[in-house]
C-alpha cells in the first residue's frame, strides 16, 4: 500500500480511498451490462427463445450475443434525446440522475473482502470505515431515497401511465421498508451491533455443527421477509408495479429515451446488485466462506472472489423469479406487505427478543 | 462543511415556501431535510442522521407527495380576496418565533457543554441512543408512541364506514 501511494504522492489512506471508490463503482458499472445480457439470454432460455444472437464486433464475433450490450450503449448515446412538450422538463432532467445516484450509493458501507493490516494501519474493503456510527442505517437511508427517482420521473412526464406508475411505486415502497425494518431489527440485536462488519464476522462457523452460521439458517423467517422486501425495493417482478408493462405500458418511465432511459435502466441493474450485496452480508455471511472460523489466513482476493460470487448468484436468482412468476395485483401487494410479512417480521423480532432476555 | 449543510437546508426551505408547485415544493423539503442530516453528522450523530433520511425524507414525504398526486391538484390557488393584515400578521409572528426560538437556544445548558467541548467523529450510536430513550426518555417516548397509535386508530375510525 505504502508503494501505491508513493508512486502517486499520495497518503496511503486517499490512495486506499481511490482504489475502493474505483472498485465500487467499477464493481456496478462491470456487472450492470453483463446482466443486462444475462437477463435478456436467461428469459430466452426459460421461455424456450433463443434471445438476442445478432450483434457481432466486426460483423464476425458474435460471443453468443453478449456484445447486444455492447451495441444497445452506441444506441443509447446516439439517440435524439427528446423531452416530451408537455413535460416539467427540470424534473424530467433531474429525475434519471435521482434515480441513479442511491443505486449507486447504496454500496458504500458494504465490506467487499476481508480488513487486512499493512505497514501496521488497517484497511478495510468497505468505502465507510467501521464505527462511522452509520452502519447498516445507511444502505436502508439511501433506499429510502431511491423512490424519488421513479415519483420524480413520473410526475414530472405529465403523462397518466407514468403517473399511475410513480403513484404505486411511492406506496408500495414505503408499505415494504415497515418490514424490512423490523427484519433487519432483529439482526442488529443478535448481532449486538449494526456495523456491516461486525454483521459479518457474527456469521463465521458452524450452526447446528451441519450449516454455516449464517443468518439465513440461524433467522430464516427474517430472511424470508428481507429478501420478499428487497426484490419490492428494487421494483422487480412479482412487484414492479411502477412499470407494469402490461398494464401501464412502462410506468414511469415512458417518457424516456436515449442516455436518460439508459441511466435509469442502469440504476435498475444498481439496485438489483445493492439488494444482493445487502443480502449477502445481512444473511449470507457476507465475504465470509461457509464453515470457516477464522479467516486470519486466507487471503484477501478470495475473500472478495467468495463476496462477488455469493452477490452475482443472487442476482441470477433475481432474473430467474423475475422470468418465473406473474405480478401481483395491487391488492394482494397490499395484503402481502402488511397482514403476512408485517406480522411475520414483527414475530420474528418478538422471538428473539425473547430469546436475549437476562 | 457546515456552511454547505446550512445553506442547503435554508435554501431547500425557502423554495419549499416560495414555490407555487406542490410537488417542487415538496421536493424542496426533501432537499432541506439531506441539509439538516447533514448538520446532525457533523454535530456527530450520525443515527439521528440516517432516521431523518429514512422516517421524514424516505416515508413521510413521500406519502405526503402521493397524497398530493393523488389530488391531482398540483398548483397553489390565488386567494379570493387579499388580505394584507395576514402578511403583516405572519412575519409579525415568524419574527416573534424566531427571537423566542434564537432566546431558548442561546441559553441552553447543551450548546455551552458544546462550546467547551466540541464533537469530534461520531459520539452517538445506536446503543447509546437506544439507552437514552429507555432510561432518561421513558416517559416521553411511551407518550409519543402512545399517541401516535391514538392517532392511527382515529384515522382508521374516521375512514371506514362499518368497524
Amino acid at each position: 500500500m505504502e508503494t501505491l501511494a508513493s508512486l502517486l504522492h499520495t497518503s496511503p489512506a486517499t490512495a486506499w480511498m481511490a482504489v475502493k471508490v474505483l472498485m465500487a463503482f467499477g464493481l456496478i458499472m462491470g456487472i450492470a451490462p453483463p446482466l443486462t445480457w444475462a437477463e435478456r439470454r436467461g428469459s430466452a432460455m426459460i421461455q424456450d427463445r433463443i434471445g438476442p444472437n445478432r450483434a457481432a464486433l466486426f460483423g464476425k464475433i458474435r460471443i453468443l450475443g453478449l456484445v447486444q450490450a455492447l451495441a444497445d450503449g452506441v444506441k443509447f448515446f446516439f439517440k435524439e434525446d427528446l423531452v416530451p412538450p408537455h413535460a416539467n422538463k427540470r424534473l424530467f432532467w433531474l429525475a434519471p440522475l435521482l434515480a441513479f445516484v442511491p443505486a449507486m450509493l447504496g454500496f458504500a458501507v458494504i465490506p467487499m473482502g476481508r480488513s487486512f493490516l499493512s505497514g501496521g494501519t488497517e484497511y478495510h474493503l468497505s468505502l465507510l470505515d467501521p464505527g462511522n456510527g452509520m452502519g447498516m442505517l445507511f444502505p436502508m437511508a439511501v433506499g429510502a431515497m431511491a423512490v424519488y427517482g421513479i415519483l420524480v420521473a413520473a410526475w414530472s412526464s405529465n403523462n397518466k401511465w407514468a403517473i399511475l406508475g410513480g403513484m404505486r411505486a411511492s406506496a408500495q415502497m414505503v408499505s415494504y421498508e415497515v418490514g424490512l425494518s423490523l427484519a433487519v431489527i432483529a439482526i442488529f440485536m443478535v448481532t449486538g451491533g449494526y456495523d456491516p462488519h461486525e454483521i459479518v464476522k457474527a456469521q463465521q462457523g458452524t450452526f447446528l455443527g451441519v450449516l454455516p452460521n449464517w443468518y439465513v439458517f440461524r433467522q430464516p423467517f427474517g430472511f424470508l421477509v428481507f429478501f420478499v422486501c428487497m426484490f419490492a425495493e428494487a421494483n422487480r417482478l412479482p412487484f414492479d408495479f411502477a412499470e407494469g408493462e402490461s398494464e401501464i405500458v412502462a410506468g414511469f418511465h415512458i417518457e424516456y429515451g436515449s442516455m436518460k432511459f439508459a441511466l435509469i435502466g442502469l440504476a435498475e441493474y444498481g439496485h438489483i446488485l445493492g439488494a444482493s450485496a445487502l443480502i449477502t452480508t445481512m444473511y449470507l455471511g457476507g465475504w465470509g466462506i461457509p464453515f470457516v472460523a477464522d479467516h486470519g489466513q486466507i487471503p484477501v482476493i478470495v475473500t472478495f472472489l467468495v463476496f462477488l460470487t455469493k452477490v452475482i448468484a443472487l442476482c441470477l436468482v433475481f432474473i430467474w423469479v423475475r422470468w418465473t412468476l406473474p405480478r401481483f395485483r395491487y391488492d394482494q401487494l397490499m395484503n402481502l406487505g402488511w397482514k403476512k410479512l408485517l406480522p411475520i417480521s414483527m414475530a420474528n423480532l418478538l422471538y428473539f427478543a425473547y430469546r436475549m432476555r437476562g | 462543511m457546515f456552511l454547505t449543510f446550512a445553506i442547503l437546508a435554508l435554501a431547500g426551505a425557502l423554495a419549499l415556501l416560495l414555490q407555487k408547485n406542490a410537488i417542487e415544493a415538496g421536493l424542496c423539503m426533501a432537499l432541506s431535510f439531506l441539509g439538516v442530516s447533514g448538520l446532525f453528522v457533523l454535530l456527530g450523530n450520525p443515527v439521528a442522521a440516517a432516521l431523518q433520511i429514512i422516517v421524514y425524507a424516505g416515508a413521510i414525504l413521500i406519502l405526503v407527495l402521493f397524497v398530493i398526486m393523488l389530488l391531482n391538484s398540483h398548483e397553489e390557488e390565488p386567494a379570493e380576496v387579499s388580505r394584507p393584515i395576514q402578511r403583516w400578521g405572519s412575519v409579525a409572528l415568524v419574527a416573534v418565533l424566531g427571537l423566542g426560538a434564537f432566546r431558548l437556544l442561546n441559553g441552553s445548558p447543551a450548546l455551552a457543554e458544546l462550546a467547551a467541548k466540541p464533537v469530534t467523529g461520531a459520539s452517538t450510536n445506536l446503543h447509546s441512543l437506544g439507552d437514552m430513550l429507555f432510561s432518561q426518555h421513558l416517559l416521553g417516548f411511551e407518550v409519543a408512541g402512545f399517541l401516535l397509535l391514538a392517532a392511527m386508530i382515529g384515522a382508521v375510525a374516521l375512514v371506514k364506514k362499518n368497524l
